[in-house]
């Protein structure tokens, strides 16, 4: 081969070819983007540790907006209902206390009663010896799902209201992990995770101490992890989250529902 | 012209936002994200090349479309036999990428001294000429 061929070539040639072969590069970089619409499918296939950097910041943010979208019309519905409440006095009451009632069930409303406080924290004890290997065990943490059943137990022995890191448990309320913190209705909340119940003191304490339950199976891995404290008084704060549906409608006759 | 490649690169992503609208079946997005890299490399290994004049477009186009489809069936594999093959692409692409771009760099660092010197010369024999006309005829 000349050795000099490539010198009497054209300085450029290779631009053109580079070029065509981007337009294609680019065209599936567009097909490999990670979008809104593919990013949950996408994200159940990376290492988790990927996962968590991948996360961070992107479902905060979201949770923001709607919160921030929620609050304006919020507001706005707030002066129209007051400004209503001025014109009539006498149906109003009676509205109004019906209202308390809906919005007390709905978790709309800040409550305050007896009851308890449950604080969940990561265990601090440090990587355990199993036969030489030193590790450190799945149950030395609090899990998305250790929050979802001691809810759900709370429940079940009676509280009347129940919160999680002063974030009110309503009924639309999910719990998730991810990566290394839980999602609460989207937000994240990590280790000490701080329940509170409004109930009988008692028969709370006495629910969540029962054998076999879930507080003595995480007793047993750490008594650390779990503190039980009675209380007095026990305030929560009303649910801060979107009230919105889309799809649910109330259907005009009841009748109809059936 | 040297911008040719970038604005192609914008164009095809436009295009493909365009046209696909995020519809690729997402099982698929990670192997073509893989093939990106492959793609991406290659062009860089195009450049550096062409920067080079060494530069031969069969080798070019062949090396391109080979590169992308065993990234894609690597990345594939890898997932059908439950190794991660991919990283081990990644990894290859990714490092040959960062030296592809660093000989990239030099060769334009190069080119851009040159020129700086080639004209410091110039101008200095400009000058020279222009002190002494009657000497030079």
């Amino acid at each position: 081969m000349n050795p000099f061929a490539n010198r009497i070539q054209t300085q450029q040639q290779w631009i053109l070819p580079v070029t065509a072969m981007c337009l294609i590069l680019g065209v599936m970089t567009s097909m490999a983007w990670v979008n809104d619409r593919n990013r949950t499918e996408r994200l159940q296939r990376l290492d988790p540790d990927q996962r968590a950097r991948v996360t961070t910041g992107s479902i905060d943010l979201d949770a923001f907006q709607s919160m921030s979208t929620e609050v304006q019309s919020l507001r706005e519905q707030k002066s129209k209902i007051e400004k209503a409440m001025a014109d009539q006095t006498g149906q109003g009451k009676i509205l109004e206390e019906q209202v308390q009632t809906a919005e007390l069930l709905a978790g709309l409303s800040p409550l305050e009663g007896p009851g308890i406080q449950i604080t969940l924290r990561d265990s601090n004890k440090g990587p355990q010896s199993f036969g030489g290997i030193m590790a450190v065990t799945s149950d030395s943490i609090i899990h998305d799902i250790d929050v979802l059943r001691l809810v759900n137990e709370l429940n079940a022995t009676g509280a009347e209201a129940v919160s999680v890191n002063g974030r009110r448990v309503v009924s639309g309320t999910s719990f998730r992990c991810v990566g290394t913190t839980i999602l609460m209705d989207g937000v994240r909340i990590a280790s000490p995770v701080v329940i509170r119940g409004i109930g009988d003191t008692q028969t709370l304490v006495g629910g969540m101490n029962l054998p076999g339950g879930l507080v003595s199976e995480i007793r047993q891995s750490d008594p650390s992890m779990v503190e039980i404290t009675p209380m007095m008084k026990v305030q929560l704060p009303a649910f801060a989250g979107t009230t919105q549906r889309k799809f649910a409608t109330v259907p005009k006759d009841p009748k109809d529902s059936k | 012209m040297i911008f040719l490649p970038i604005v192609a690169l914008a164009v095809g992503i436009l295009l493909g936002v365009l046209l696909l609208n995020g519809g690729v079946d997402p099982r698929l997005g990670v192997y073509f994200g893989i093939a990106c890299l492959a793609g991406l490399d290659t062009v860089c290994g195009g450049v550096r090349s062409g920067l080079e004049g060494k530069f031969r477009n069969d080798v070019f186009i062949t090396g391109f479309v080979s590169n992308v489809l065993i990234a894609f069936f690597l990345a594939w594999l890898g997932d059908r036999i439950g190794i991660n093959l991919y990283v081990a692409v990644a990894f290859v692409l990714g490092a040959r990428l960062f030296t592809n771009l660093s000989l990239i760099r030099r060769y334009a660092l190069t080119k851009w001294q040159d020129a700086q010197e080639r004209k410091r010369l110039q101008a200095l024999a400009q000058s020279n000429i222009s002190a002494q006309p009657e000497t030079n005829l």
